[in-house]
Order: C-alpha cells, then sequence, then structure tokens
C-alpha cells in the first residue's frame, strides 16, 4: 500500500513537471491560443520541494554527529578528532542562533556570539578552506614532475595541448608571445584548443549525461526497481 | 652530462615544493604588470550586458560561493560588484541551493564595496539570502524548479532578506517581483548550475553569465559557442580581464600573476621530469 501511494505521488509528480516544462507557455492560436494552465500552480509546487529538500540539512549533522558520539564511546582511532568536531559543531551552532537575540541585554549578548562566530567561520573555516585549495598547487607540480612523461604520441600531443592552454589562458603566456601575429599567440590556440575540441568532447559528454539522466528519470518516474518490481 | 641530467627526474619533492612556493610569492613582492589589452570574449560578454542594463532593471546575483572556492570567486564576484556599483546598475544578490553560509559571504564582500559607492542597502542592493534546494547536482535536484519559481515569483521564495527584513520594506524590491524586471543573471561558484541557464535563459530569454573556477570552466564552452550563455569569468584570470575592463586593479590583478607563476613551475616541473627519464634511459642505453 505504502509503495503503491509513493509510486502514485512519483508518476503525479512526474507528469506535473514534464507537462508544465513541454507545454509551451502561450498555445499557437489554431490550437485555442490559451496558456499553460500548470505554470500559475508552479510557485506552489516548488514552495513544497523547497520544504522537502530542506529536511536534508537536518539528515547531515545528525548521522555525523551520531558517528563521532559513538567513535568517542567506544574510543575508535581518532576519536580526539571527533571532540573536536563536535565541540566546534555546538558552538557554530550556539553562536548562529545566538545572532538573532532579541531583547534588552540581546545587543551585548548579540555581539558576542557574533565574534565566536567570526572566530569560527572567518578565523578557522575560511582560511583551512582557501589553504586545502592552495595546497594543490603543490601537488599539481608534483604530479607533472612525477607522472606527465612522454612516453607516445597521445602523451605528447596531451602535454602540447596543456601546455598551450596553460600558458595561453595566463598573462604569461602574452609576455612570451604578445610581439607576434594573432595567429602564433598561446591566447589565439588556447582558445582554439577550447572553443573545438574542447567543445566537441563536452557536448558527447553533455549527451551521453542527458541520455542516462533520462533512462535513470524514465526508471524512478515508474517505479521500475532493479528486481523489476 | 647525461649522468648529471639523469639526476634530474629523482629531485626530492620538497624542493620542488620550496620553488613552487617562492614562485608564486614572487608577484606578491615584486609588483608584475598585465599585459596590455588582454580581455577574452568570454569575460567581454559579461561586461557588455551589465553596460547595457536599463535603468528600470536589476542583475540578479546569485553568490553561492565560500570558503572552499574563495580563491578565484572571491576576486571575480568583487570585480563584477564594483562594475555594477560603478555603473550605478542596481542589483539583488541571492544565494540559490548551494551553500548556506554564501550571503553572509557575499554580504562582507559587498558592503566595502557599496560604501564607497555610496550605494544604500536596500534602496540600491539587497542581499535576500539563502534558499534550500536539496543537493546540487544531484540526479534529483530540485534545483531547477526552485529557480523557476523564483523566477515567476521572487517575493513568494524570499519574503525577507537575508537579515529578515520583510521584503515590501526595502524600497529597491518594490520594483522587482519577477524575472521580467531582471535585465541579467550573473552566478559565481566553484561549479553554477546549468538549471540556470535552462529556465532562465531557456524559459525566460534572460541572458545568463557565469563565474566558475578555472578547472570547470570547459564544461560551459559549448553553452557560449550556442549563445545560451552570455558570458563567463574564467578563474582569477577571468577576473583580471574584468578589472582591466572596468579599469580598477585588484586582487584578481595580483591573483592572476601568481596563478601564471604556478602554470610555469608546473610546466617547468614536466620539462625537468622528461629531460631526466630521458637523460636516464640514455644512460642506461650505454651502460648495457
Amino acid at each position: 500500500m505504502t509503495r503503491s501511494i509513493t509510486r502514485l505521488i512519483a508518476i503525479l509528480g512526474g507528469l506535473y513537471f514534464l507537462l508544465e516544462f513541454v507545454i509551451p507557455a502561450r498555445m499557437p492560436s489554431w490550437l485555442g491560443g490559451f496558456e499553460n494552465p500548470l505554470s500559475p500552480s508552479l510557485p506552489d509546487v516548488a514552495s513544497v520541494v523547497q520544504v522537502l529538500s530542506a529536511m536534508v540539512f537536518l539528515l547531515g549533522p545528525i548521522h555525523l554527529a551520531r558517528h563521532h558520539i559513538s567513535a568517542i564511546i567506544h574510543k575508535r582511532e581518532n576519536w580526539v578528532g571527533s571532540i573536536v568536531f563536535l565541540v566546534s559543531l555546538l558552538v557554530t551552532i550556539v553562536a548562529m542562533g545566538g545572532r538573532g537575540l532579541t531583547g534588552d541585554a540581546a545587543p551585548k549578548a548579540a555581539a558576542n556570539f557574533q565574534l565566536a562566530f567570526d572566530v569560527m567561520y572567518w578565523g578557522v573555516v575560511f582560511g583551512f578552506g582557501a589553504s586545502s585549495m592552495a595546497l594543490l598547487a603543490f601537488y599539481l607540480v608534483s604530479a607533472a614532475y612525477r607522472a606527465f612523461r612522454l612516453t607516445n604520441l597521445d602523451a605528447a600531443v596531451m602535454m602540447a595541448a596543456a601546455v598551450v592552454v596553460l600558458l595561453g589562458m595566463a598573462p604569461v603566456g602574452d609576455w612570451i608571445t604578445l610581439w607576434l601575429p594573432e595567429a602564433g599567440q598561446f591566447r589565439f590556440w588556447a582558445r582554439k584548443i577550447l572553443e573545438v575540441p574542447n567543445t566537441a568532447v563536452q557536448r558527447a559528454v553533455l549527451i551521453g549525461g542527458a541520455a542516462g539522466g533520462f533512462a535513470a528519470g524514465m526508471r524512478l518516474w515508474l517505479g521500475i526497481g532493479k528486481r523489476g518490481d | 652530462m647525461a649522468r648529471w641530467l639523469a639526476k634530474l627526474q629523482h629531485i626530492d619533492r620538497r624542493w620542488l615544493y620550496l620553488a613552487t612556493f617562492v614562485l608564486v610569492l614572487v608577484p606578491f613582492i615584486v609588483k608584475v604588470p598585465m599585459p596590455p589589452g588582454r580581455a577574452s570574449p568570454t569575460t567581454r560578454g559579461i561586461y557588455e550586458t551589465i553596460e547595457s542594463c536599463p535603468p528600470d532593471k536589476v542583475v540578479l546575483v546569485d553568490s553561492s560561493w565560500h570558503h572552499g572556492s574563495a580563491a578565484e570567486n572571491y576576486s571575480q564576484f568583487e570585480a563584477v560588484i564594483r562594475h555594477l556599483c560603478l555603473r550605478r546598475v542596481k542589483f539583488v544578490v541571492t544565494s540559490v541551493g548551494i551553500e548556506p553560509i554564501a550571503p553572509e559571504v557575499a554580504q562582507k564582500v559587498i558592503e566595502p564595496i557599496a560604501d564607497e559607492a555610496g550605494y544604500v542597502y536596500g534602496r540600491d542592493w539587497v542581499n535576500a539570502g539563502y534558499l534550500a534546494a536539496g543537493a546540487p547536482g544531484a540526479a534529483a535536484s530540485p534545483l531547477g524548479i526552485i529557480i523557476e519559481g523564483v523566477c515567476r515569483d521572487f517575493h513568494k521564495f524570499y519574503p525577507s532578506d537575508t537579515h529578515g527584513t520583510p521584503m515590501e520594506k526595502l524600497p529597491l524590491m518594490a520594483n522587482v517581483h519577477s524575472i521580467e524586471d531582471v535585465h541579467m543573471a550573473f552566478c559565481v561558484t566553484y561549479c553554477p548550475d546549468p538549471n540556470w541557464i535552462q529556465v532562465v535563459q531557456g524559459q525566460f530569454g534572460v541572458p545568463v553569465g557565469f563565474a566558475c573556477m578555472t578547472i570547470m570552466a570547459p564544461q560551459y564552452y559549448p553553452y557560449i559557442d550556442s549563445g545560451q550563455l552570455c558570458g563567463m569569468i574564467i578563474g582569477n584570470t577571468g577576473a583580471a580581464e574584468y578589472e582591466y575592463l572596468v579599469d580598477y586593479p585588484a586582487r584578481g590583478t595580483d591573483l592572476t600573476m601568481a596563478s601564471s607563476f604556478g602554470n610555469c613551475c608546473i610546466i617547468l616541473a614536466a620539462i625537468i621530469g622528461n629531460i631526466g627519464l630521458w637523460a636516464g634511459r640514455k644512460e642506461r642505453k650505454a651502460e648495457s
């Protein structure tokens, strides 16, 4: 019974979104010239979808908290890290909630909560995030040194393309070739590589992905499971 | 000679890290000028679309970036916001579906630029805040549906701004109800969602521009080629190009020089590794 209801909701929902997208905003005059009757209700339907999708946010912290509490109780490997995680989570939640305090004593308390949040986010998380991203530069240099070996023609073509794009997409390429006519500049060839072979490949990937997405969507919509039930 | 060159394939990686660190640091110590006249057609597309904004319309800026992609999104966002302020174009900032902290980050970047330009919050710009839309990029992501809902009825999805002020109390929002009041949608994040193109450009015919990380840019070229994207700011280089167009060199210009030096490090590392490989092979052949 529950499964049937779920399937019915999926079929009706899928039908609504499909028809709303496919039916033109205004039909041609020879077909009556009426407006898409499903479009006016879309904001309401989207609100329902938004509320449902917001629930996803609860699942993440709940699962993470359960995992780390269990790690601390059983003293699993790196359980100290779990304490750091839980304390950080708690401080951030309290700080974020406290910033919106109202009342007589609220301004001072809210300022303290704001300070705690700023320390957690701008002082710790922002710095860590940017540092993690910056570390990629070092790994890329190391990978280029160890793995980018010209052992065959394919590797040579790939390396040539990579060098042209790396130089052409950054000012350094201009310093080297800006004095040449346009057809001799790195910038020109980098653009050609991105606009012609890259675009063709990306289109192929998009078409393949769309076909896969269509198949997955149809299975979901029609409730066709792995076992054919 | 070959024996000496063969040693190049056994360089300790820590030396490579040190060389990269020193080289990337150079542009921050010595001011290296940008080559003149550099602005790619993709960057120009965004600039020209904003330039053509009529006074009765706003630009919708979807700022969904945070610390993870600040290395490039920060300078892109800053450059475009500065352009909007210099050009006196009013704008509404949203953060649809990707990062809940994004409105806070956007606020921090916009405030000093807006203050400098004499922009008043609520009259000239509004930070509408975050809108949950599930996990982005997932097969069943409802992002497209939420975007379409926002396009049709902005106030229904955003009854108040990120500070909790009701929209009806913000003078700018009296004139912004749906996508018909928007001249252009501009999305800044690590990897902007193509739903923006499918809905905003495809269904409503409003120009869409992206600003993304350099490594994510190749996947959007088909949309540039088809005209579905009016332009794209690619990484710090794109930001530097934008700053050149606005005639206000800032963070992007500084950072793109560092990227340039980083790119050189990658190329040099590959060359050194290959010279070592070639010399090692030659040495082994000579020994046998």
